[in-house]
């Protein structure tokens, strides 16, 4: 005989197992993947934690209540799963691009990280899961009370809805993973789903073979009615469960956990989209066959709801009963689990977090641990949840049928369905549009049909139920504006689905969005395009790694914090300390934190370190369409052609450029050995002459002997010149440069030419200032200068009265000396020329100087940063000026 | 070249498919379709509406499942950048 107590050992022993599978599962996933966990089917079978009690037990009582409809909850998923490519893949990718940890976290995401609406988003789901819990409550209640012959209900309410939260804290809050993912709670709800499978199916073959003897026996005499149910089976209210159960398995918050949050891999999704639907096929198989047998083994006025109990102990099968309640209590724990899971989550992330942000913000210095307080709050709001969902059991007084109460859940949900579907398939769609969408779905859910389900026990009175609040007819909640002839949750789904989306679209049309909602649209729209998703940049400029870090620190532990900057440090190639906090950095590091606390709080957390937030030209192009992204990609082509013709243009510069200087190469080894050649002749002829030796007297020997000394010493001057340019051409000449005056410089070089010049006839005079003029320079290379241009006035001045004058000045920071002599100058043509190496003025005549003195002193005076020109005056004769920085 | 125009078009008519199914099922199963199926009477013992529901049900999960790995292998292997939106 099953008692109370029996069933108490059963329950606690197969949650031990339960919790010995999530803690190895949890302790192997930590150390390594574990490769059964990873499967397709672990996938799915966490998925069907869809089928709850209310499958459980409620499928049976709706069916005997209207025959085939309760088939409809899985015909709608099984359409959503089918369609698998065009909306769950999308989903799944968005989730996993940018680390979404709720329902809640995507749609605030998708329009611009808005609190707000991750706010109202979370108080839709809690309030709409409420009556979900209580039904999980009230089944375990009414089973339990089934076996125990209890009549008492609060108490046992109570305790299992106290043991439920305890469990749910244990299993789901255990610690905190950086992406939501709960490897341990997949795998015990995985367990979960096959129990559920096994004991419905085991009753179903019970009810069909061992009472009823055959699927025709169980058919053979059931009247039309028990299969099309009371009305038009094939009718409004058929196409609306199905719309519901449809958009619930996408709008479900735990549905979404499972789904998109708890995702490992997108493959699953391919294979969960036909395995799914095939288990629920498992599932809804036998649900007809109990409730017809059901209907005719037991006595009338026995609660259907409870057939997949009743029946086994009806025929003193206490060893199925037990497996039927495990399956039911499995049925409702997984939801439990993973409900509480996925809305505290959201709670903790979008109601707790900002608050408690604003604390933080408050005392930035102060270090404090975030992980703790998340952990507290999505305990205790585990607790609220289950608190709540006890108190609508409590409140409703739990007669309603399973089913009815699961719809007003569903119903509630499906208000996410506009702005989620707009949002990732509507560029349009705007946060104004999901705001004021999203509450009239609400508000009208919560008149037309939450508030109803408590008969005028809460808010509404019984009165204004009927009557409609203060008299007015127009308002009744079931028939809405004289809204009449639907059933009420027909009623109820029309007027707020049908309104928010109305409200969804039309505002969204008539609102801009900004600029992170327009491209966090873009990328939502376009997730296939942008893989890999880039996510918002931040100007940094005020951020500092440090707050980064401690920021980090606070919401993802001290070690992942550690080896997160640790490795981004490493990314941007700094071996040691904090990596520095560009754009990229401060984008990823969000990242990683909206995995753990939703993009919004993460978004407003990291701006509020880093600084205004502003979106980056690269994302602002991601936001563009297709046809502006065209315009972009073409513009980067022509700017890369453009970038590749200037290459082009440059190397055939650079080309002629060389073969230039290969050319004055060429030309200037030819003048070399040209200029060598002269005196190499003259020298070598000499030689001969003088092997010679009747043919010349010792006086011409005396002579040919020193023209061959001159000779070689030209020569070797020649090379030395030669030597000097290249060496200050190549620029490996450096003179040491020191404060010199100019005067004395000056003098020297006159002094040293004096003699030269007196033999040639030519008054050089020097117009010193008086104050001397201080240079930066090398004097001995100065004077070298000097001495060359001195003498090459001195050499080639063909007029009668040769003068030169030396001319001091001093120009801004700069000083001149000017030498001017009275032969007449150059041309301008010849300026250029002078310079040239080898050149020789028209002045000079066929003699001695290589034609290198001019180019050696420029280069020295530009090795020395000043310069030697040539200048004109006036009256049109040419002077060279020596330009020199003042010390 | 040839090949790959094959398969492009071998992989959207998958997607074509994909689509196709679930708007057959919409239809199957929804009114006024699925009323038609309304009828007295059995087929081996079981009441019809009850194995019109089913076995549509079945041929879609049939579907899905032979439609599946060649989507998967498309998703993975498919154009950068996500098939459908490219085409759209």
């Amino acid at each position: 005989m099953l008692t109370g107590n029996v069933l108490l050992i059963a329950c606690l022993s197969y949650v031990a197992l339960l919790f010995a599978v999530a803690f190895v599962v949890d302790r192997r996933a930590r150390r390594r993947p574990v490769e059964w966990l990873h499967s397709p089917l672990v996938y799915t079978l966490s998925i069907s934690v869809y089928c709850t009690s209310w499958t459980f037990y409620g499928a049976v009582g709706s069916a005997a209540r209207n025959g085939l409809e309760f088939i409809t909850i899985y015909l709608g998923p099984t359409l959503v799963f089918i369609g698998w490519w065009w909306l769950l893949r999308k989903l799944v990718r968005i989730g996993r691009v940018h680390n979404i940890t709720s329902i809640a976290d995507l749609i605030s995401s998708r329009y611009g990280k808005s609190p707000s609406l991750a706010v109202l988003v979370t108080l839709i789901a809690v309030i709409a899961t409420t009556p979900y819990i209580a039904l999980q409550l009230q089944s375990v209640t009414r089973s339990y009370q089934v076996i125990a012959s209890e009549a008492e209900s609060f108490a046992t309410a109570f305790w299992i809805a106290a043991g439920m939260a305890l469990f749910a804290i244990l299993f789901g809050t255990r610690n905190l993973d950086a992406n939501e993912r709960h490897h341990g709670v997949v795998a015990a709800i995985a367990v979960e789903a096959i129990v559920k499978l096994v004991a419905l199916i085991a009753v179903g073959i019970f009810a069909t073979y061992g009472i009823a003897g055959g699927f025709s026996g169980i058919f053979a005499d059931v009247p039309t009615e028990a299969i099309r149910g009371a009305g038009d089976i094939f009718g409004p209210r058929w196409v609306v469960l199905t719309f519901l159960s449809a958009t619930a398995i996408i709008c479900l918050p735990r549905q979404f956990q499972v789904t998109v949050v708890e995702n490992i891999e997108e493959r699953h999704l391919s294979t969960a989209s036909w395995l799914f639907p095939l288990y629920l096929l498992g599932m809804t198989l036998f649900i007809m066959p109990i409730a017809l047998v059901g209907q005719e083994v037991m006595p009338a006025g026995s609660n259907p709801d409870l057939y997949v109990l009743t029946l086994p102990l009806s025929q003193q099968r206490d060893e199925l009963a037990l497996l039927a309640f495990l399956g039911g209590f499995s049925s409702a724990t997984s939801m439990v689990i993973v409900a509480a899971i996925a809305v505290s989550t959201m709670v903790s992330n979008h109601i707790v977090m900002p608050a408690a942000l604003k604390l933080i913000a408050a005392s930035r210095g102060v270090s404090g641990d975030v992980r703790s307080l998340l952990l507290i709050s999505r305990r205790v709001s585990i607790g609220v949840i289950l608190g709540l969902g006890f108190l609508y059991f409590h409140l409703s007084g739990g007669s309603d049928a399973l089913a009815s109460i699961g719809l007003i859940a569903f119903t509630g949900v499906a208000q996410f369905l506009p702005s989620l579907i707009g949002g990732i398939f509507w560029r349009g769609a705007t946060r104004a549009g999901a705001l004021s969408g999203l509450l009239a779905g609400f508000t009208l859910w919560a008149y037309t049909l939450f508030l109803p389900s408590f008969e005028g026990d809460l808010i509404l009175t019984a009165a204004a139920l009927s009557e409609g609040p203060w008299g007015l007819v127009l308002l009744r909640p079931q028939a809405l504006f004289g809204l009449t002839g639907y059933d009420p949750l027909v009623h109820a789904v029309i007027w707020s689905v049908g309104i928010n989306t109305l409200v969804f679209v039309t505002i969204s049309s008539l609102t801009r969005a900004d600029d992170l909602e327009r491209l966090q649209g873009g990328q939502f729209v376009d997730v296939y395009r942008s893989a890999g998703g880039s996510p918002t940049l931040i100007t940094a400029g005020t951020a500092h790694s440090e707050d980064l870090f401690v920021l980090a620190q606070r919401i993802l532990g001290r070690d992942p914090a550690r080896r997160l900057f640790d490795e981004m440090a490493r990314t941007q190639g700094t071996a040691s300390g904090l990596p520095y906090p560009s754009d990229a950095m401060i984008a990823r590091l969000e990242r990683e934190l909206t995995g753990s606390i939703g993009a919004a709080s993460a978004h407003a957390m990291v701006t509020g370190i880093a600084g205004r937030q502003t979106v980056g030209m690269t994302e602002l192009i991601d936001i563009a369409d297709e046809t502006q992204r065209l315009i972009e990609t073409s513009r980067q082509l022509a700017v890369k052609s453009d970038q590749l013709e200037n290459a082009a243009r440059q190397l055939r510069t650079a080309n002629e450029r060389l073969r230039a200087l290969d050319q004055q190469k060429d030309e200037f080894l030819s003048q070399v050995s040209h200029e060598l050649r002269t005196p190499m002749t003259s020298i070598r002829s000499f030689t001969e002459i003088l092997q010679d030796d009747d043919a010349t007297t010792v006086e011409e020997r005396a002579r040919f002997v020193s023209i061959i000394h001159d000779e070689s010493l030209r020569l070797t001057r020649l090379l030395d010149e030669i030597l000097d340019i290249s060496r200050l051409e190549a620029g490996t000449a450096r003179f040491q440069l020191e404060p010199i005056d100019a005067n004395a410089v000056i003098g020297a070089a006159v002094n040293t030419i004096t003699g030269v010049a007196r033999s040639a006839g030519v008054t050089i005079t020097t117009e010193p200032l008086p104050d001397g003029v201080p240079l930066k320079a090398n004097a001995d290379r100065l004077r070298q200068v000097l001495i060359n241009i001195l003498s090459n006035a001195v050499r080639y001045n063909p007029v009668d009265d040769p003068k030169i004058t030396v001319r001091t000045a001093m120009r801004g920071s700069d000083v001149h000396i000017d030498v001017i002599d009275n032969g007449g100058g150059v041309t301008r043509e010849e300026a250029e020329l002078v310079f040239e190496k080898f050149a020789r003025g028209s002045r000079s005549g066929r003699d001695q100087g290589a034609g290198l003195g001019l180019p050696i002193s420029r280069a020295i005076m530009q090795a020395m940063n000043g310069d030697l020109t040539i200048e004109f005056a006036p009256n049109g004769t040419s002077f060279f000026r020596i330009r020199l920085s003042k010390a | 070249m040839r090949d790959r125009a094959n398969l492009q078009v071998t992989r959207r008519k998958m997607r074509d498919r994909s689509i196709a199914l679930v708007l057959v099922g919409i239809v199957a199963l929804l009114p006024p379709v699925a009323g038609m199926a309304l009828i007295d009477g059995t087929v081996a013992g079981i009441p019809i509406p009850v194995l019109y529901v089913f076995i549509v049900w079945t041929a879609l999960i049939v579907g899905a499942a032979a439609l599946a790995p060649a989507l998967q292998e498309q998703d993975e292997t498919g154009t950068p950048g996500g098939s459908d939106e490219t085409e759209r």
